[in-house]
C-alpha cells in the first residue's frame, strides 16, 4: 500500500546543471501511419526562452506532446530537466505548464474556479490553489475580472487565462503553443511582454508560433522545425551585434565585392545590391573604403538589421538543398 | 484625522507582486482525483454555476424530496383511518425506488452526460492531461463523482424517509429505528446496483455523443426503449427457442429485480426477466457484465481521444 508519504510528495525545484538542456532530444522519430511528423530531431534545449518556429505541420505541436509525454516517440530519446520521459510522465508533467493553441477553456466556470481547479490537478492542495490562482490572474491582469464566467471574456482574456492557467502550478518549464493568436497588435504586446517576464520568475519557456516577429521580440535562442525536421537551432543574436550595409551599384558590383573581399568581410551579391554584415567594424567604414578603391558608383544605400527571417530562409535553403 | 488618510495616500505606490513560487507538498494523482470529484459534483449540481444551470438539477432534487413528504403525508393520513391495512399500501423503502425511478433516470442521464461531454467539447482534456493525470486517474474521479451525485440523490430522500416513518411509528421513534436496522445495509446495496447500470449506461453514451440533451435523450431511449424491445421480442416469439433471453434487454429492470432480491422479495414476477425465467443473480451478471463492457468502451474512446 502507498504510504501518506508516496502521496504527498515535496517540492519539486531543483537547482538545474549549469548548461545542462532543460530538453535534449536524440534520433527523435514520431510517425503516424505513413505520415512523418518529426524526422530524426536531434536537439538541446537550453535555459531560458526558446521560440519554437515552424509552418504549419511542421511538427511543432508533436515535439510539445512528446515534451508532455503524452504520446511516445516512434524511435529516438526525449529527456527533460535530465529525465527520460518515458520514465516517469506524470512526475515530469508536474514541473510543467502548457497552454494549448487550441480552445481549452470551460465557459461556464469562472476563471478564478477554472485556474484553482487547473492548479490542483497540478498537484497544489486546494487552498493554496485558491490563492495562487488569485495570485496569477492578477499577475496577467485578469484579478477584477476573476469572478466573471470564461464565456463572457474576450478572446485576449481567455487567452490570458490560458496563459495563467499554464503557470499557476509553479512550472520550471512553460510550453506556449501559439499564445498570441487571435490578439489584436495591442493584446499582442502585452502577452509578449507578460511572457517575457517569464525570465525573472526563473522559468523556462519554450514558445511555439509562426510569426517571426515575436520570436525575435522575447527569446533567446530559436528552433526551427520544417517538414518534421529540425533545421536550425541557435541562439538569437542581440540586435545591433549583427549590423549589415547593403548598397546598390551602377553597373557591374564586381569591383566592388573584390574591394570588399579583400579587407575580409562578409559579402553577398544579390543582383546589383551588395550586402556586408560586420560584427566588430565600422560597416559603414570599411563600405566607404570599399567604394572609394573601387570606384563603384552609388545608386542606393542602407543599413538594416540581421534578420530572424533571413537566417531562417537560409537554413530552410540549405535543408533544402 | 482627514490629514493621516491624505498622508497615506499620497505615499500610496502600486506594487507589482511578481510571481511566488510554491515550496509546499504536492498532492500527486490522488489530489487530482480528489479534484476531479469535487469538480465534477459541483457541475452537475450547478455550484459556482450562473442560475439556468442549476435549474434541472435541483427541480429533479426537489421532486425527490417532495415525494418523500407526500409518502409520508399519505403514511400519516391512512394511520388515522379505522382501515390498517390501507397504511401498508403506501411504497416504503423499496418502492420509493419504484415512486421516483423516472426522476432518478433523468438525474442519472444529465450527471452522466454533464460529467464527461463540456470537457470535451470545451476542449479542457488538452489542459487537463498536461499535468500529472493518467486516463484512469480521470475517469476514475468522474466516476466517483457519478457515485457522489448518484447516491446523494437515491440515499438523502429515503433517510428523510427513514426518519418522517420512524416519527409517525405508533411504537415510537427509538422503537422503530432499532426495529428496521435491515434497511440500513438494504437501501444502500440497491441504490448500488442502480448506481453501477446507470453509471455504465450514462457514460457509455456520454463518451461517444457530444452533446449533452441528446446523450441524456439516447440514455433514456436506451433504457426504456430497450425494456419494450424485450417486452415485444418475448412476446412475439414466445415459442422460439432462446427467444427468453431478449428478456435481458431490459436493462431497466435488472436493478429493480436485484433490489427485490435484496428485500427478500421473491414473487418478482412483473419483471420481463424474471418472466422469463432468470433468477435475479443473472440480472446481477447483466449489471456487471454491462459495467465491465461499459468500463471497456469508455476506455477505448478516450484513448482515442488523448
Amino acid at each position: 500500500m502507498r504510504s501518506r508519504e508516496s502521496e504527498l510528495v515535496t517540492a519539486h525545484r531543483t537547482t538545474p546543471e549549469a548548461g545542462a538542456p532543460i530538453i535534449k532530444t536524440g534520433g527523435l522519430y514520431k510517425h503516424y501511419g505513413n505520415i512523418r511528423a518529426l524526422e530524426d530531431v536531434d536537439l538541446d534545449v537550453q535555459p531560458g526562452v526558446t521560440g519554437l518556429i515552424g509552418a504549419n505541420g511542421a511538427g511543432k505541436t508533436t515535439l510539445i506532446r512528446l515534451v508532455l509525454g503524452l504520446i511516445r516517440p516512434t524511435y529516438g530519446q526525449i529527456s527533460v530537466f535530465g529525465t527520460p520521459v518515458a520514465e516517469d510522465p506524470a512526475g515530469l508533467r508536474e514541473r510543467i505548464g502548457y497552454m494549448p493553441e487550441n480552445k481549452c477553456l470551460p465557459l461556464d466556470q469562472t476563471a478564478a474556479d477554472f485556474v484553482a481547479y487547473a492548479a490542483e490537478l497540478g498537484g497544489i492542495p486546494p487552498v493554496e490553489a485558491r490563492r495562487r490562482a488569485s495570485e496569477t490572474l492578477f499577475l496577467v491582469g485578469l484579478h477584477e475580472e476573476r469572478f466573471r464566467y470564461l464565456g463572457d471574456f474576450s478572446t485576449g482574456m481567455q487567452q490570458r487565462v490560458k496563459l495563467a492557467q499554464s503557470i499557476v502550478h509553479d512550472p520550471e518549464l512553460v510550453l506556449l503553443d501559439e499564445p498570441a493568436s487571435g490578439l489584436d497588435p495591442a493584446g499582442r504586446d502585452q502577452m509578449l511582454a507578460l511572457i517575457a517576464r517569464f525570465r525573472e520568475f526563473g522559468m523556462n519557456v519554450l514558445f511555439s508560433s509562426h510569426i517571426l516577429d515575436d520570436i525575435e521580440r522575447t527569446c533567446d535562442w530559436v528552433v526551427m522545425l520544417d517538414a518534421g525536421r529540425l533545421i536550425h537551432s541557435a541562439p538569437l543574436d542581440p540586435p545591433g551585434e549583427g549590423d549589415r550595409l547593403s548598397v546598390e551599384v551602377y553597373g557591374d558590383p564586381g569591383p566592388l565585392v573584390d574591394a570588399l573581399t579583400r579587407q575580409g568581410v562578409s559579402v553577398t551579391v544579390d543582383g546589383a545590391v551588395v550586402t556586408v554584415v560586420t560584427r566588430s567594424e565600422d560597416a559603414f567604414a570599411v563600405m566607404r573604403d570599399a567604394l572609394e578603391s573601387s570606384g563603384s558608383s552609388v545608386r542606393r544605400l542602407g543599413t538594416s538589421l540581421s534578420r530572424l527571417e533571413d537566417v531562417l530562409v537560409a537554413a530552410a535553403r540549405e535543408a533544402n538543398g | 484625522m482627514a490629514d493621516a488618510r491624505e498622508t497615506s495616500r499620497d505615499q500610496a505606490t502600486i506594487v507589482d507582486r511578481g510571481y511566488r513560487h510554491y515550496d509546499g507538498t504536492r498532492t500527486g494523482s490522488r489530489g487530482a482525483v480528489r479534484a476531479i470529484v469535487r469538480e465534477g459534483f459541483r457541475r452537475v449540481m450547478g455550484f459556482r454555476r450562473k442560475a439556468k444551470r442549476k435549474l434541472l438539477p435541483w427541480t429533479l432534487i426537489v421532486v425527490a424530496l417532495a415525494s418523500v413528504v407526500i409518502l409520508v403525508a399519505i403514511t400519516w393520513a391512512t394511520s388515522q383511518t379505522p382501515v390498517e391495512e390501507l397504511t401498508e399500501l403506501v411504497p416504503r423503502y423499496r418502492g420509493y425506488f419504484d415512486f421516483i425511478s423516472v426522476v432518478a433516470l433523468l438525474f442519472a442521464a444529465y450527471a452522466g452526460a454533464q460529467l464527461l461531454i463540456p470537457d470535451r467539447t470545451d476542449g479542457v482534456l488538452n489542459v487537463y492531461f498536461s499535468r500529472p493525470l493518467a486516463l484512469r486517474h480521470y475517469l476514475i474521479g468522474k466516476v466517483l463523482a457519478f457515485a457522489t451525485v448518484i447516491l446523494s440523490f437515491w440515499l438523502m430522500p429515503q433517510l428523510l424517509l427513514h426518519l418522517g416513518l420512524a416519527a409517525l411509528s405508533r411504537e415510537g421513534f427509538l422503537s422503530y429505528l432499532g426495529r428496521t436496522t435491515d434497511i440500513l445495509w438494504q437501501v444502500p446495496l440497491a441504490a448500488l446496483a442502480y448506481f453501477v447500470l446507470h453509471a455504465s449506461l450514462s457514460f457509455l453514451t456520454a463518451s461517444f455523443i457530444n452533446r449533452v440533451g441528446a446523450a441524456a435523450a439516447a440514455f433514456l431511449i436506451g433504457s426504456l426503449g430497450l425494456n419494450l424491445v424485450a417486452l415485444f421480442a418475448q412476446e412475439a416469439a414466445d415459442d422460439t427457442p432462446g427467444s427468453r433471453w431478449a428478456a435481458l434487454l431490459a436493462t431497466e429492470q435488472h436493478p429493480r429485480y436485484v433490489r427485490d432480491w435484496i428485500f427478500g422479495v421473491h414473487e418478482s414476477v412483473e419483471w420481463i426477466p424474471a418472466q422469463a425465467g432468470f433468477g435475479p443473480g443473472v440480472s446481477l451478471a447483466v449489471i456487471v457484465g454491462l459495467a465491465v463492457v461499459s468500463a471497456a468502451l469508455v476506455g477505448w474512446r478516450y484513448r482515442r481521444l488523448t
